[in-house]
């Protein structure tokens, strides 16, 4: 057998020259580009960034109700397929790890909760749904909710 | 190690995914979508792994990519005479069978894709029809929602094999309207869907298949059925050339969360080894399939992966009907598209 035949240069060649370049070119792009872009909606620096403020409080009926004061932050019903890095969306509401409600407005209604502590988080997040990212991470409010054990 | 373990548990795997498919559950998610909400806040914050970052470590990965890519050509040699001795039969139930495997793959993704029956993590079933795939809600396109409707048209022709190289050609012309509809991020599957989509229009119906029943399952000349096939196996190529470049290679700390996600098993390497080696052998075996270089084993090893990616991931293996159709006749078929039978097939024989 012959080291090498015609016919294997070519897939051997389109190979090496993808993946040489690829090689050359993709530790820089990576080296700038930490984070995934199909996940997280980074906005630009020169825009000023979304603080989020974050009360709950039980109504008369024991059902408690999370309210968040965004500044610098529009939030819209309307979603996209691909979204501009702009401070336009909803907020994702996590209850203890797992998402409970997309909040398209900032009063959000979770409800009855069960006694004991409750981690609720909102995450900003961009018309495609994409988390939103500012120049300190993501953009995100955490409380704890403790709610006591009926008398 | 990696790859031999994958390819020999993927070939066990396919009978249990596909009859896992059939129990009813939520379809569960794709990609970035099966990750909870704490894998999200961690992903924010993963650090890139400097073997993604170093030229050194990515041009050697480089040079034993095309090694591999060497060995595998010559593997091919040796390969040749065994191959020579299956191949009339593997095209004998290629030509039988392919044609209905190609239309009920399709089918399927279409139908439920037309029903909503494929919806992403966080979306219930049966509540938001999607083009093709999960991540293209149709919702999120206003005027487009018609599109579900030829969906479920061209569902039920593939699934009774009535009109189906029509059909086949209406696949085509969707994955291209996908593109203008969806943007770049369809640029991701336009190509998996294009290629079954030629495929079909070159096949046909095929056995048990309405156009077979009423004779309308000649054989399309208006191009070289060799110029079909090979181009279906290009845009095949290509599209998994694309995602290793633009999912993996420049994103791998997603890749990294998900196989974390799914706890899969590293067998002694880090997640960020195992990325770049699924990166490698994706782009391999695209340029491979675009080469028309070791077709058959190529297909069996994605059939393979995919099946094995399903299996730790959680995933419905109903996300990927489109190469799994692929796949199996590319294996079934090889480089070279021929029919062996014109005629009735022997199943049809027997049935007379």
């Amino acid at each position: 057998m012959k080291w090498l035949n015609l016919s294997q240069i070519g897939p051997i060649a389109m190979v090496a020259g993808l993946l040489g370049s690829l090689a050359v070119g993709a530790p820089s792009y990576n080296a700038q580009n930490t984070i995934p872009r199909s996940v997280f909606l980074t906005l630009p620096t020169d825009l000023p960034e979304p603080k989020i403020e974050m009360t709950a409080s039980q109504g008369p009926s024991g059902a408690w109700q999370l309210r968040l004061d965004v500044s610098d932050f529009q939030f819209t019903t309307l979603c996209v397929n691909s979204a501009q890095p702009v401070p336009i969306g909803h907020a994702h509401i996590i209850r203890d790890g797992v998402k409970i409600a997309s909040a398209y407005y900032p009063i959000i209604d979770l409800g009855h909760l069960v006694p004991g502590r409750h981690r609720i988080s909102a995450v900003l997040r961009g018309q495609d749904h994409r988390a939103m990212v500012g120049a300190d991470g993501l953009l995100q409010m955490d409380i704890i909710i403790w709610v006591p054990k009926q008398a | 190690m990696f790859f031999q373990t994958t390819y020999k548990t993927g070939l066990t795997a396919l009978p249990m995914t596909i009859a896992a498919s059939l129990t009813p559950q939520v379809a569960t998610a794709h990609e970035a979508w099966l990750l909870t909400p704490d894998e999200i806040t961690a992903l924010a914050t993963a650090p890139m792994p400097a073997i993604f970052t170093s030229s050194l470590i990515l041009g050697l990965a480089a040079g034993i990519g095309c090694a591999g890519t060497v060995a595998a050509l010559h593997f091919e040699e040796f390969l040749r005479p065994y191959e020579k001795r299956v191949a009339p039969a593997l095209k004998n139930m290629g030509s039988q069978i392919g044609p209905a495997v190609m239309r009920i793959a399709l089918a399927a993704m279409l139908g439920l894709a037309g029903l909503g029956g494929l919806p992403r993590h966080g979306t219930a079933l049966w509540v938001e029809p999607t083009l093709l795939v999960p991540d293209m809600q149709l919702s999120l396109v206003p005027g487009w929602e018609w599109v579900a409707a030829c969906q479920l048209v061209m569902a039920v022709l593939l699934l009774v094999g009535l009109m189906t190289r029509i059909t086949g050609l209406g696949l085509i012309g969707l994955s291209i309207l996908g593109l203008p509809i969806f943007g770049a991020p369809f640029l991701a599957y336009a190509p998996h869907f294009i290629a079954p989509g030629l495929i079909i229009a070159l096949i046909g119906g095929g056995t048990f298949s309405l156009d077979r029943l009423l004779s309308l399952h000649r054989q399309a000349t208006i191009l070289d059925p060799q110029i079909i096939w090979r181009l279906a196996q290009i845009l095949v190529g290509a599209g998994f050339v694309y995602l290793a470049v633009m999912y993996k290679l420049t994103q791998p700390t997603l890749l990294i969360a998900i196989l974390q996600h799914g706890d899969m098993p590293t067998f002694g390497l880090s997640f960020a080894l195992i990325a770049l080696i699924m990166t490698g052998v994706e782009i391999i075996c695209g340029i491979l399939l675009m080469t028309g270089r070791l077709i058959r084993p190529v297909s069996l090893v994605i059939i393979g992966a995919i099946s094995f990616l399903a299996l730790t991931l959680g995933e419905t293996p109903l996300f990927h009907t489109n190469l799994y159709g692929c796949m199996i006749l590319f294996a079934l078929m090889g480089r070279t598209w021929s029919v062996t039978n014109e005629g009735p097939s022997s199943y049809e024989r027997a049935l007379a």
